[in-house]
């Protein structure tokens, strides 16, 4: 955005402005105070007050005192530990057991490897890695997998949204008749509550045949129909992504349309003459001249995903989490306000690092 | 006679000289419109099947597979069913969270344009020290993730003992407020600065002409970003969600079609969340249709701007 700060008058205009501009300036004061004291009430003051609070054990309706805790609650949240399971050794052979049924050698379970004193870690996941396999192991398992559920929601969503996007925005940027009635469509998932369509994706998603993609599945021969999307740990992160892909992506494309019509079509008749080829002109035109757009639409989705509560609470409620979902329960069903608040604030600098990382890679400024 | 029908009297005559394209246009053009269809079925079908759901029994809800419009179980012949829409408006909590939505989004609305529009003219068009900090200060908190300042509002709101309704119409300016006034900003400085000026000259006031000149120059912008305001207000799940928990009488729609419970304990109802999910989105539909080329600038405007 251009802000013009430097005052466009005339030079003799500007002594008897002087007056003028100290009466400007107090108005202008006046005229932002309401702006700033909403925002102090309730934008700074409460952050203030997670911060100070995540230092804290604080619980509501709770018979201990609250002290300081300092780091507790942080370390809590935040501790990771790798450790490599042992094969399994069969005492009678003194070699590694073998599952019968898969063939897979079996190693000794996460329990018995992860530390237990001072803290119990307790494992996030397992994974296999040339032939060993390793846990990785947190204090607060919930707290960890919901930051790394929630980057690959991140990733994964922008990624589909924003090519998905370009797709529907080029397909869309020519003359068809039938054209409006398709911008219009484009604003249909936009315009539904996230809640509402979080409900309709879930009865979609209802692990009957009475739900829709079981019907297809089944029809597909793909599966029985009887497959538990929202409730199996493989189908619960894509599920998620598929119904964020649909309510966002229309909104990349009509961003992206909006660029589209901001290139001139001089340039594609130029190309045209020069006899590049469609790919061509996709590339060194189109892409180039949509990279602002694209940046800007990039920016607001990753912030926006980062963040993403209901989706994961309406259809997972404590079955799968995003950072802040599990926020949400620590404050409400645990009633833990220390402990959320160090969650607040961890997924605060989260996603203000990513906002800079992005203003600073992509050289978008004020001006 | 516009440029497609130009091109559509056009082809047949290029289509005719060039036959041995001929076939090869004609299979893009199938391909095109195929693109097309599916982009919309991708786009329509969710709600489709939302209504389609709603206008069925529990029976045909259960029946498996899934019919894509209702039908009866036993004959198979269409048979539609409104009981669900009966059903939603003589449920008091979705009737009550109706008025409470539309009071909250309403409140939320008035209150960002009016104080985003003394801030956007402060912003746009008059000279102040500290402006430029300003403005990072309102781009930043557009970006503003609510779940952080959660736990803080949330003890606030406990410990003042403010009500529930209130809580969300301050907290949710969190969001609509610099939204509101940085677009408002924009649009304050793409009016002519001579207005102002003469304004000024004529002996008015800043105050004046801005009452009296600007804002009514800008109220195309009002009605964009309020609208924008209005839906997001409307949307807003966190916080009502967690205001709401100890004061179910001032849930808002997001919050009373998430918890939707029927009138009998049973499992969950679909066929009513589905009825309520219709009848919820369709004047938000139509708004957005009505406002549809607004609704894109404004959006355009609030992102690109950035």
């Amino acid at each position: 955005m251009a802000v013009a700060t430097e005052p466009k008058q005339k030079a003799p205009r500007r002594k008897k402005t002087s007056g003028l501009l100290r009466s400007e300036q107090r108005l202008a004061y006046w005229l932002l105070v309401p702006t700033i004291v909403i925002l102090i009430a309730i934008a700074f003051y409460p952050l203030g007050s997670v911060f100070l609070k995540s230092f804290t054990n604080d619980t509501f309706a709770s018979a201990v005192e609250t002290e300081w805790v300092g780091l507790q609650n942080y370390s809590d949240l935040l501790s990771v530990t790798f450790a490599e399971l042992p094969p399994e050794i069969d005492p009678a052979t003194g070699e590694q057991v073998i599952d019968p049924e898969t063939g897979e050698p079996e190693f000794l379970s996460s329990v018995e490897v992860l530390p237990r004193e001072p803290r119990r870690y307790k494992d996030v996941f397992t994974f296999g890695l040339f032939g060993s396999q390793y846990v990785l192991g947190a204090t607060d398992p919930d707290f960890i997998l919901s930051i790394f559920d929630t980057m690959v929601f991140t990733v994964t969503t922008i990624l589909f949204e924003v090519l998905l996007g370009l797709g529907i925005a080029l397909a869309l940027n020519t003359a068809f008749p039938g054209r409006g009635f398709m911008r219009a469509a484009m604003l249909v998932p936009w315009a539904i509550l996230t809640a509402v369509s979080s409900r309709i994706w879930e009865w979609m998603f209802i692990d009957t045949r009475a739900g829709f993609f079981n019907v297809i599945f089944q029809r597909l021969g793909l599966s029985d129909g009887q497959t538990p999307w929202l409730a199996d740990e493989t189908f619960q992160l894509p599920a998620a992504i598929v119904i964020d892909v649909w309510k966002t992506t229309p909104f990349i494309a009509l961003l992206l349309l909006a660029g589209l019509a901001l290139i001139p079509g001089e340039l594609y008749e130029a190309a045209e003459v020069d006899g590049a080829s469609k790919w061509r002109q996709f590339t060194s035109i189109t892409l180039p001249l949509l990279k602002p757009t694209l940046a800007v639409a990039l920016v607001f989705r990753t912030l926006d995903a980062l963040r993403v509560f209901d989706l994961f609470q309406i259809v997972f409620a404590q079955k799968k989490y995003s950072m802040a979902s599990f926020a949400y329960y620590q404050l409400i069903d645990s009633q833990a306000l220390g402990y959320s608040s160090a969650a607040s604030v961890i997924i605060f600098v989260i996603i203000t690092v990513f906002a800079f990382l992005y203003i600073r890679g992509l050289g978008i400024t004020s001006d | 006679m516009t440029d497609a029908a130009v091109q559509r009297a056009a082809t047949p005559t290029r289509a005719a000289v060039t036959t041995a394209r001929k076939p090869r246009v004609r299979w893009k053009r199938v391909g095109f419109w195929a693109l097309i269809v599916l982009i919309a079925v991708f786009l329509l079908f969710p709600f489709y099947w939302a209504i389609n759901s709603s206008l069925k029994t529990e029976a045909q809800l259960q029946m498996t597979p899934a019919t894509f419009i209702p039908r009866d179980p036993v004959t198979n012949d269409i048979s539609v069913t409104f009981q669900n829409y009966k059903a939603v408006f003589q449920n008091d909590a979705f009737v009550r969270s109706l008025r409470n939505s539309a009071l909250v989004a309403t409140s939320v609305t008035v209150l960002s344009l009016l104080i985003g529009a003394f801030a956007g003219f402060a912003l746009g068009k008059l000279r102040f020290k500290g402006k430029a900090l300003s403005l990072y200060l309102i781009l930043s908190m557009t970006m503003f993730p609510q779940v952080a300042v959660l736990t803080g509002l949330y003890a606030v709101i406990l410990n003042l003992g403010i009500s529930a309704i209130p809580s969300m119409i301050l907290s949710y300016m969190l969001f609509t407020l610099p939204f509101t006034v940085w677009v408002l900003t924009a649009f304050f400085q793409a009016l002519p600065d001579d207005l102002l000026q003469s304004a000024q000259v004529d002996g008015a006031t800043p105050f004046q002409s801005f009452r009296m000149i600007l804002l009514p120059l800008t109220a195309p912008a009002l009605v964009t970003t309020g609208l924008l305001a209005f839906i997001a207000a409307f949307n807003e799940y966190l916080f009502a969600l967690t205001f709401t928990t100890i004061e179910p009488n001032a849930r808002t729609v997001p919050v009373a079609i998430a918890l939707f419970s029927g009138e009998i304990a049973r499992q969950e109802p679909f066929g009513e969340i589905m009825a309520a999910a219709v009848l919820v989105t369709i004047p938000l539909i139509l708004l957005v249709l009505i406002f549809q080329k607004r609704i894109v600038g404004g959006l355009t405007a609030g992102a690109v701007k950035g």
